[in-house]
């Protein structure tokens, strides 16, 4: 008996085409998703490389140094020219706040209380991407530590060269000048006007109108949050978009199988027999997956501002946006999947196998920002990507909503193609 | 000048191919408004495909079709044909006065006129005191009932049906084919396929028999009895006593080879006369003449099985 239904069962499953996909095929399929993601593969194979700006506020020889030292390191990708004289503080933030970078490392001057000529690094960050703001933060720092030790090696060559007499070590400095110039050191006492002299330790010169080499103390690095701090719960709000975009689609997809439903059990049969034309049934259906899509995300919007402090209000017009566009595509995209198939069994394969793959990709089930560049240009192909990035720009980013504007016309285009597709796929229905 | 209204359906050599496969072969047959047609054959001879394509869900490979002189693909088509499909085609999850709505809006009914429709369609269907309740909870003939009342709603002058009372029990069926009665009455045609024998029979005025796609006989019943069985009868005698030998047939004629009938000890005797007009007669003196009376007799009405069987030379399968 038992042998009988284990048999029965097997022979059933051999079958179902989909049954053997949704068993086989799909675990493997996103076992290599996310292996792409987090492991080998594509993921590891590009290295990524975090898109930078870099300000030099105090334009002198040591924040060359520190500069020259940066643009050395792998780990970083320079997005402007740090002599670009266009880059200010406020455009670096500007960068970083709209995400064309993922931080902006700025060098500025700064005197301690004791007089001395600082350096000071502050690494303006985005904290939806920790990844790349702790990264940045810690290149930055690795590399104002060498130059720091480098200095104090300079510095102790100096106090001996200076018990030698004052004629070697002048020439010991004359050749340091020479070294720093050419840049065989990493940075070492330079040049500078009289009153950035420290009192305590800057090195004594024998003329007062003669330039003398200065120490630049090289304080820590600053991290600087530009976009999270104020914000009540400011990470909510991308996991709720990311949440959000994932369940239009399998809604709207759920929504345009009901027309296989209808088709299986002859309804749309009988109702295409009436007044109703194919064109009125899919808008009808569009028009209505969008609405309830629209409610669906408003809802989820709603309640994420009561229980977790999402600032919808203040942002209502970029969400309502955001929110009408994404779910005309979701719906566009449900019932051109359903056109596609033949069964509501076919679908549910499908769409399983489409949308959990467009969330892995697009960013609704792993941030993008942990994904290679070449995952996340993949991730460009998927409308989770689009919708979340203009959701970010609304709630994160905080930006005007003129700025939506690539998002809103990616989404509507995918919305209006999708819908093309499904009525030229529907003709096979009409008259079969 | 009287101008003749044409005929509700007029179907000329109508052909079509699936692939390779003939699902009709040239159908020809005509229905008058306010007839009703049964459209008889076995499961796979072309019924559906000949409702799909009056009701324009196919397009004909070959051959026209005319509803009251229009294309079926002429949107004023849509209006004169209710179309009701074999399998229930109804919103579950929607009560039946919601579906019948709905469906009547697709007809384009609105306002009072729907409203009107509505509690006639629940009246007619002897569902109005359960108007409000999921359709998915009715029982298969109530559902039938919807089913059919959603497909009329409009006052079609055509209604096709598509095995209206596949699994239905008998006393709904009865309620279905009584709706249907009040709706011909009114000078509705209706053409109804249907592989039940009996049914064709009794709720028609015409039947077109179909096998393989090719259509084998159009007519009234009498039409086909007399084109098939024509004036044979089965005819059961019963007699006095029981036969002490077969009586031989002398000077008749008989469908069977048969020359004798009745077996010894037996007290009745069955035959199918050719002629039942001239050779009944001829059997009752027969039997007298062999020294026996006649206690009872029986003359079998030919069924639509006996055409059926002498058309397609085989029962009606399924």
């Amino acid at each position: 008996m038992i042998w009988t239904l284990m048999r029965i069962n097997l022979t059933r499953l051999l079958h179902s085409k989909t049954e053997l996909l949704l068993s086989f095929v799909v675990p493997i399929a996103f076992f290599s998703i996310f292996a792409l993601i987090f492991g080998r593969g594509i993921g590891a194979g590009a290295t990524t490389k975090v898109k930078v700006s870099i300000v030099d506020l105090m334009q002198d020889p040591a924040s060359e140094q520190i500069l020259q030292t940066l643009a050395e390191h792998e780990g970083l990708r320079w997005m402007d020219e740090p002599s670009d004289p266009l880059l200010t503080l406020d455009a670096a933030r500007k960068a970083v706040q709209r995400g064309r970078v993922a931080a902006a490392i700025v060098l500025k001057a700064a005197v301690s209380e004791r007089g001395q000529q600082e350096v000071v690094a502050e690494v303006l960050v985005d904290s939806s991407d920790p990844i790349a703001g702790n990264l940045v933060s810690a290149v930055v720092t690795q590399t104002l530590a060498a130059v720091k030790a480098a200095r104090a090696a300079a510095i102790s060559k100096q106090s001996m060269a200076m018990s030698h007499g004052a004629g070697q070590r002048l020439a010991s400095l004359k050749t340091r000048q020479m070294e720093t110039a050419t840049g065989v050191l990493p940075v070492q006492a330079v040049m500078l006007p009289r009153p950035a002299m420290s009192r305590d330790d800057a090195v004594q010169t024998t003329s007062s109108t003669e330039p003398v080499p200065v120490e630049t103390v090289i304080q820590d690095v600053q991290i600087v949050d530009v976009l999270g701090s104020g914000k009540a719960n400011p990470v909510v709000s991308m996991y709720a978009s990311g949440i959000a975009v994932m369940f239009l689609l399998f809604g709207a997809v759920g929504g345009g199988g009901a027309l296989l439903e209808e088709r299986e059990n002859t309804t749309l049969e009988r109702l295409l027999s009436t007044k109703l034309t194919m064109d009125q049934m899919l808008l009808g259906k569009w028009f209505y997956l969008t609405l309830l899509g629209l409610a669906q995300v408003t809802l989820m919007f709603i309640w994420g501002q009561l229980v977790f402090q999402i600032d919808l209000l203040s942002h209502w017009d970029g969400f309502l946006m955001m929110t009408v566009v994404t779910s005309m595509a979701a719906a566009a995209f449900g019932l051109f999947l359903a056109t596609l198939c033949k069964s509501r069994g076919q679908l549910n394969a499908l769409s399983m196998i489409i949308v959990l793959t467009m969330s892995a990709l697009g960013g609704s089930m792993v941030p993008r920002y942990v994904m290679s560049e070449r995952m996340r240009e993949l991730g460009m192909w998927t409308f989770n990507a689009w919708a979340l990035d203009g959701y970010n720009k609304v709630f994160w980013r905080e930006l005007s909503v003129r700025q939506l504007w690539p998002q809103l016309a990616v989404l509507m285009i995918a919305g209006v193609a999708f819908l093309l597709l499904a009525r030229v796929l529907a003709f096979r229905w009409e008259k079969d | 000048m009287i101008q003749s209204s044409p005929p509700a359906l007029e179907i000329d050599q109508l052909t079509k191919r699936f692939g390779t496969r003939e699902a009709l072969r040239g159908v020809s047959f005509r229905l008058e408004a306010g007839e009703r047609l049964a459209f008889l054959g076995p499961n796979g001879a072309g019924k559906t495909t000949l409702i799909r394509s009056i009701a324009a869900r196919t397009s004909p490979s070959g051959g026209s079709i005319k509803i009251f002189g229009q294309s079926p693909d002429d949107s004023r088509t849509h209006q004169l044909i209710g179309f009701v499909p074999q399998e229930i085609a109804l919103y579950g999850d929607l009560t039946a006065r919601q579906n019948l709505k709905a469906f009547g809006r697709f007809y384009g009914l609105k306002g009072t006129l729907l409203r009107q429709r509505l509690s006639w369609a629940l009246e007619w269907t002897g569902l109005a005191d359960r108007a409000n309740e999921l359709v998915r909870n009715f029982s298969g003939g109530m559902k039938r009932r919807i089913n059919i009342a959603c497909g009329v709603l409009h006052r079609p002058q055509l209604i096709l049906l598509d095995e209206p009372t596949v699994g239905v029990d008998p006393q709904s069926r009865e309620h279905i084919f009584g709706m249907l009665d009040k709706l011909n009455d009114a000078g509705t045609a209706i053409l109804l396929t249907t592989h039940n024998l009996d049914e064709a029979q009794s709720r028609s005025d015409r039947i077109v028999v179909i096998d393989h796609g090719r259509m084998v006989a159009d007519g009234t019943f009498s039409e086909l009895v007399q084109e098939t069985v024509g004036n044979s009868r089965l005819v059961k005698v019963r007699l006095d006593k029981p036969l002490t030998r077969p009586i031989e047939l002398t000077g008749m004629r008989t469908t069977l080879e048969e020359r004798v009938v009745g077996q010894s000890g037996e007290q009745s005797i069955h035959t199918r006369l050719s002629d039942v007009n001239e050779d009944l007669g001829r059997l009752v003196q027969l039997i007298k003449r062999n020294g026996y009376q006649v206690a009872d007799l029986e003359i079998r009405s030919p069924s639509l099985r006996h055409v059926f069987l002498h058309l397609t030379g085989q029962e009606l399968r399924d």
